[in-house]
């Protein structure tokens, strides 16, 4: 196969951005080391990479990550609960929705995260904090998306329902819930991404909790690969983050 | 004469708008017999979906009374099965499990309604594929499924609303072929809405016209086309005939239909 | 069934219901308030009485103080949207109009996407200083994901025919961007902005909040530090009003434009 038809497949494409990525990294290394970029202010790239086992041995990464984890999996089940309860709700009581759903819609818009020195005076320095940030940051879009599904139901499939003179019960257990799941768990997946994202802003902020914390910890020790490299593992840990939220999406619904 | 399985009596539905408001059906009336296939065919406008939603139940606040076997109908029945025009099938169940959903509706245990839903899944041609997803499928093969989901209800009507609209003329005329096979084998009573002419012709013992908005009843045609019948049939001189009397008042409509949708772009633009 | 005029849809509660059902909430929540305030069941001034919020909220309206900051926030999230808009623009253009740049690039964006900025701020003081600079690299982060994904997708979408009457003109590479590609991308640009105006928001305040001597999200940690409760809650609130406030305006902004396109 010549390059260019290899280049021309995905594969081939994929292997260019990570090889464009590698070279510009190994270019960045050589300006450094040339005195054309301050390394107080960028540390080699090598340097960060030597420093990255250092920084799992010393400062337990491991553990740390897993605080994070446990902070974000309080959130989802806070989220899972409220949320599609209250999504629920929203579709069950159409005043409610007509009312309140631009509202939901606005919270969902609105900087919720930044609310966060006021959470410090009601629940003190703790994962309290923490958990109620992320569930807080994450619930307008569980709300809006069980709200959504549900109503969203094509409207053929319920008079598909009616025309075999289903119940109330059995049109919501047979028809609605199935038909709204594939956006209850979009709803969920984005619902944790933000929850996620803000717990780690937040545990960097008030230097308190998992990765997060080690970030600023790091920096202030003006430890430079360090946190370099703390930031490059945390970096790895919401990819995978992401990606592995969107094959649970994926594997619960398999149809579409 | 039989006596009528389905009796649709002096129909007339109005719509309210902010503007005054819509006569859509105005006093239809016609009977099917048993084992009957009639095909309802109008211009787009002539409410004749409306008229699937009003016999179908699923439409009410409406003058006059359907009736099956003599008994005032109102609401949706079982013994009237729906059709419906857009993609029905529920996707997140199997073509099995979509197939099986009236029986399960109607508390059969889940082996015995498998078997059943088997026999239905092969009379439209879709065994082997029972375990797959209706996103797996054709357009054509969903309609499949639906049609046999609503034939596992045996109802005593079948009521379809132009459910090959979305599929390629020849997809229709091979699709129309196996529904006449069916009604014969089944001598399941049917009514068909289209605003496909070849298709009326082909499938239907009897075509009625409706007129533009209002609707009404223009003429009803008796086709009188051997049985059984397959796709060739639209290649003979009495089937042109028919095709060609029928056009005569459906183009009529049609004009009409044309003429009323520019003269009101007309209006909205004199309004802006 | 085409209808000249609109059926009257069914179930529609009146606007009276929803507005009375509105205030009604409101008025239980800040009755609520007060009645929890007063009770002294929370540590004192962690809710404190309408009232001293009320006059937080004037005093801190009333003193120049408050503007200069609103001032300097502004400024930067105007320019980190601006910078983040514009590399957002330009690299969704060029991801979204070539399939082998998307392939290979794409995906760094949709993963890199979802991380929480705010942990590169220490990397942006070192590199952009204690002042402004930093803060607007924040919303510069911040926003260039959503906008240029956003974007990428949008060109995805734009209709290929259009493209190709471009094409078949001769169009150059920047009549295509200006004549074909922005004007048909209106609506995910509008959507990508707001996303991004959100973000960006939140990543220069945070960063504020952080280390700065100047703006609202200095004002807001100082409340903190010096326990000014009401303070702290008055700022919050017109935060919020301001920052729902603009992404409510963008979102008229983009049903004016979405009305023209159709």
């Amino acid at each position: 196969m010549t390059m260019r038809a290899l280049a021309r497949t995905r594969n081939g494409a994929r292997a260019v951005g990570i090889a464009t990525t590698v070279a510009a990294i190994a270019v960045v290394e050589g300006l450094i080391r040339g005195g054309a970029i301050n390394a107080y202010i960028v540390p080699l790239p090598t340097q960060i990479l030597a420093a990255l086992p250092r920084i799992i041995a010393e400062e337990h990464v491991l553990h740390r990550f897993w605080q994070t984890a446990q902070e974000v999996l309080w959130a989802s089940l806070l989220l899972a609960a409220f949320g599609i309860a209250l999504g629920a709700l929203l579709y069950r009581f159409r005043l409610l929705r007509q009312a309140f759903e631009a509202w939901v819609g606005a919270l969902a818009a609105a900087p919720i995260v930044l609310m966060y020195p006021l959470f410090l005076v009601i629940f003190g320095r703790s994962t309290t904090t923490i958990v109620m940030i992320g569930f807080a940051a994450g619930l307008a879009p569980v709300i809006l998306k069980t709200a959504e599904g549900l109503s969203g139901t094509r409207k053929v499939l319920i008079d598909v329902g009616r025309s075999f003179k289903l119940s109330p019960a059995q049109q919501f257990r047979k028809v609605l819930l199935p038909a709204a799941l594939p956006s209850v768990f979009v709803g969920l997946r984005l619902g944790l991404i933000f929850a996620m994202i803000n717990i780690v802003g937040v545990e960097f902020l008030i230097n308190f909790g998992g990765l997060g914390q080690l970030i600023n910890e790091l920096a202030e020790r003006y430890d430079l690969p360090g946190t370099y490299g703390a930031i490059l593992f945390v970096i790895l840990a919401s990819v995978v983050f992401f990606d592995l939220t969107a094959r649970i999406e994926r594997w619960l619904r398999p149809v579409e | 004469m039989a006596e009528a399985l389905l009796d649709v009596r002096n129909i007339t539905k109005r719509f309210a708008t902010s503007d005054g408001g819509i006569l859509a059906v105005d006093d239809v009336s016609f009977s099917v017999a048993p084992g009957e296939f009639v095909s309802i065919i109008g211009p787009s406008g002539c409410g004749k979906s409306t008229l699937f939603n009003i016999i179908g139940g699923l439409t009410g606040d409406y003058e006059g009374r359907v009736a099956v076997e003599g008994a005032t109908v109102v609401g949706t029945h079982p013994a009237i099965g729906m059709v419906f025009q857009e993609e029905s099938t529920f996707p997140w169940r199997t073509v099995e499990e979509n197939v099986a959903f009236p029986l399960e509706i109607g508390g059969m245990a889940k082996a015995a309604r498998m078997e059943r839903a088997a026999h239905f899944i092969a009379l439209v041609g879709l065994t082997g594929f029972e375990r797959r997803y209706p996103a797996e499928l054709s357009g054509g093969m969903r309609q499949r499924v639906a049609i046999a989901r609503t034939l596992a209800s045996e109802p005593r009507i079948l009521l379809m609303d132009e459910p090959f609209a979305a599929l390629d003329e020849q997809t229709r005329l091979l699709l129309g072929d196996k529904v006449l096979q069916i009604q014969q084998t089944l001598k399941q009573t049917t009514l068909l809405i289209t605003h496909n002419l070849t298709e009326a012709v082909q499938l239907s013992d009897r075509v009625l016209v409706m007129t533009y908005r209002p609707g009404r009843l223009k003429r009803s045609v008796t086709i009188d086309l051997p049985h059984p019948r397959d796709s060739e049939v639209v290649s003979s001189e009495a089937f042109g005939h028919y095709v060609a009397q029928i056009w005569q008042d459906l183009r009529e409509e049609a004009s009409r239909g044309i003429e009323d949708a520019e003269s009101r772009v007309r209006l909205q633009g004199a309004r802006r | 069934m085409a209808a000249t005029g609109r059926v009257m849809p069914s179930g529609n509660a009146a606007p009276m219901r929803i507005w009375a059902l509105r205030v009604a909430f409101l008025a239980v929540a800040l009755a609520a308030w007060e009645a929890i305030s007063a009770s002294g069941l929370l540590f004192r001034d962690v809710v404190p009485s309408l009232a001293a919020i009320g006059a937080a909220l004037a005093r801190v309206l009333g003193t120049p103080d408050f503007y200069a900051n609103l001032a300097v926030t502004a400024q930067e999230i105007g320019a980190a949207v601006v910078i983040g808009g514009l590399c957002g623009l330009a690299t969704g253009i060029l991801l979204g109009s070539n399939r082998f740049l998307s392939q290979a690039f794409e995906s760094l964006l949709l993963y890199l996407g979802p991380t929480p900025k705010i942990i590169f701020f220490p990397v942006m003081i070192m590199w952009f200083g204690v002042g402004p600079g930093s803060k607007i690299a924040m919303g510069v982060a911040s926003c260039f994901f959503p906008i240029a994904i956003s974007t990428a997708a949008g060109m995805r979408q734009i209709d290929a025919v259009l493209i190709r009457v471009g094409r078949s003109f001769r169009a150059s590479p920047w009549q295509m961007i200006r004549c074909i590609y922005l004007p048909a991308m209106r609506e995910p640009i509008v959507t990508g902005l707001r996303l991004g105006l959100g973000v960006a928001i939140i990543g220069t305040l945070l960063a504020e909040t952080k280390l700065s001597n100047k703006g609202l999200g200095y004002l807001v940690i100082q409340a903190y530090a010096l326990f000014d409760m009401p303070r702290m809650y008055a700022l919050l609130i017109l935060l919020f009003v301001l920052s729902i406030g603009l992404n409510a305006l963008l979102g008229r902004f983009s049903r004016v434009t979405r009305g023209i396109s159709a």
